[in-house]
């Protein structure tokens, strides 16, 4: 983070306000609020069709809202889109690359886009393809790369114009295990510099493990939201994880210690066991429908 | 702020990559935008023409504007609206078109470029060879002109199909009842007013006959019908505004 700012650091630089999409009958975001704050890394967890990535289009411009408000930088979405665009970088979802153009072309064309200048076009490319080693990559054809590569390259991408707020749909899917954790320390190190994240996932533990705050989406709506602490305490901080006579799997979630014992000598001489409650059990608990 | 350096500057930079592409396979473009004109060239001015009892030079010289002004249509539409087509849903790169800040302007011009391009990369070549079969052509710096302005008009047609369509097969519509009638019927290969009174009016009302009528005035020293000029480039702004609405009301 930048000392010499004046900002408020918890001031917000994202507000969704009563945003509605609908497509045809189905209300793909249903009237949800919410702030993502200045410099902090923000998650949007959530099952599959929960209205993730329709959210992030429309905070991004691309997609038209059926109602709502959304500032970003103080500036509407809908009247100021070219303050918004500058101030924004996205790795889509669905890999939005030109699979006739090389990785090279791709980046420079992205670059091209956003109006960097051409003096400083080269470095800034090389800059950004040395922070996920797409070097050897780079002459490649788009058509020609592996899943993992091409996710490489549109972050790349997303990022090359050095946004204030760099919005990563699912940037982790697909990537091996060494790669991922190469985009944590990228994405922490952009953060460290001030950039504002906000991101999809599908992995709880990377959720955990990166963002301030979390917010959990179903069917449209935004049904938790708040720190990694923040939820366990909904839930309960102490899990007791135990399987049922068909060998279901049962977690049950207690405020403390002590009536999480109690209800575990209730289970006899079943096998348990108890830990502190992760973002897994948080999420399963909320879009389980246990919690009501 | 926005000059018109300023908007060309965009343009450059959104037309870029299909630039690039163009660059690459310069070859592969030239046989996409040549084969069909030499076609309507061989089979109609030679083969058409040469059965005729005046011979088949009046009618070359009469035909290769006509074929100069079809390319500027066949060299363009299908190209564009298909790369659209192909970015907004495929590659999804047209969103990132989107979400860059530049003018929708810039995005039009941009995007239509390589069409331009294209139209007048093969309206050279065919004048060329037009020159060398039919000595009667005479070329006016003015046919250039034209064909920047009928190659941008359908480059900006083919923009705008590619975005209203949300299939490939809707794409085959457009060429079955807009592209493929224009291509024959728009006084490319004959002469129009040999049409029955009603179709002359349909065909009066299509972008193509004007492109034509043009062309051929420019290029016989026929003169060049005026009202034919405004038609074309009432065309010209109605594209680029369609154009710029769907992109500013986001609703491609
Ligand atoms: N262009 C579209 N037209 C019609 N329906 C759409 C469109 N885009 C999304 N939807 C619908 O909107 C709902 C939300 O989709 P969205 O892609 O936002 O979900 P998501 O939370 O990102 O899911 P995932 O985890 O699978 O990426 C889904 O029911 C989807 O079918
Ligand atoms: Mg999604």
């Amino acid at each position: 983070m930048t000392p010499e700012t004046t900002e408020k650091p918890d001031d917000e630089i994202i507000e969704v306000q009563d945003l509605t999409v609908r497509f045809g009958d189905l209300a793909a975001v249903d009237g949800i609020s919410f702030s993502v704050r200045r410099g902090e890394i923000f998650g949007f967890l959530g099952p599959n069709g929960a209205g993730k990535t329709t959210t992030i289009r429309t905070i991004t411009t691309i997609q038209r809202m059926t109602s709502g408000r959304i500032l970003v930088d103080g500036f509407d979405v809908d009247k100021d889109y070219l303050e918004v665009r500058k101030r924004i970088g996205i790795a889509q979802q669905h890999i939005s690359l030109d699979k006739h153009l090389t990785v090279r072309q791709n980046i420079k064309q992205h670059a091209l886009l956003h109006k960097i200048p051409r003096s400083e076009m080269d470095a800034r490319i090389d800059r950004a393809v040395e922070l996920l080693g797409l070097d050897e990559y780079m002459d490649r054809l788009v058509d020609e790369l592996s899943g993992g590569w091409k996710r490489k390259t549109s972050i790349v991408c997303s990022m090359v114009h050095e946004p204030e707020i760099l919005l990563l749909d699912e940037p982790t899917a697909g990537l091996d295990t060494m790669s991922r954790h190469v985009l944590w320390d990228l994405v922490r190190t952009l953060n460290g510099r001030g950039t504002t994240i906000f991101l999809t996932t599908h992995y709880m533990e990377e959720a955990e493990l990166l963002c301030d705050r979390v917010a959990i989406m179903d069917h449209g709506r935004i049904v938790a939201m708040g720190t990694v602490d923040e939820l366990r305490d909904i839930v309960g901080r102490v899990t007791v994880e135990t399987t049922d006579a068909e060998g279901r799997t049962v977690r049950r979630h207690f405020a403390d210690r002590g009536s999480a014992r109690t209800f575990a000598k209730s289970l006899g001489d079943r096998y348990y066991s108890m830990r502190r409650t992760t973002l897994e059990d948080v999420y399963l608990s909320i879009t389980g429908g246990n919690l009501a | 702020m926005t000059g018109p350096l300023t908007i060309l500057d965009e343009t450059y930079r959104v037309a870029w990559g299909d630039l690039v592409y163009i660059r690459d396979n310069i070859g592969e473009v030239l046989v996409t935008c040549l084969v069909g004109p030499l076609l309507y060239l061989l089979a109609f001015g030679f083969g058409l023409g040469g059965s005729m009892e005046q011979g088949s030079s009046q009618y070359i010289a009469f035909i290769i504007p006509g074929i100069i002004a079809l390319t500027t249509l066949s060299a363009t539409f299908s190209t564009v609206s298909m790369k659209i087509l192909l970015q907004r849903l495929f590659y999804m790169s047209f969103d990132e078109l989107k979400l860059c800040p530049i003018h929708i302007s810039s995005m039009v011009l941009g995007k239509t470029l390589a069409g331009t391009v294209r139209a007048l990369i093969s309206c050279t070549a065919i004048m060329a060879i037009g020159h060398l079969v039919s000595p009667d052509v005479t070329f006016d710096p003015w046919v250039f002109v034209v064909v920047l302005v009928a190659g941008f008009t359908f480059s900006c047609f083919g923009m705008l199909a590619g975005m209203l369509c949300n299939h490939t097969q809707r794409l085959n519509l457009f060429n079955s009842i807009a592209i493929i009638p224009m291509t024959f019927l728009c006084g490319t290969l004959f002469d129009v007013s040999a049409l029955p009174d009603g179709a002359s009016w349909v065909v009066y009302a299509l972008p193509l006959t004007h492109v034509s009528g043009i062309m051929r005035g420019l290029m016989l020293d026929t003169g060049v019908p005026f009202d034919s000029v405004l038609i074309l480039l009432a065309y010209t702004a109605a594209f680029f505004a369609a154009c710029y609405w769907l992109i500013r009301t986001n609703r491609c």
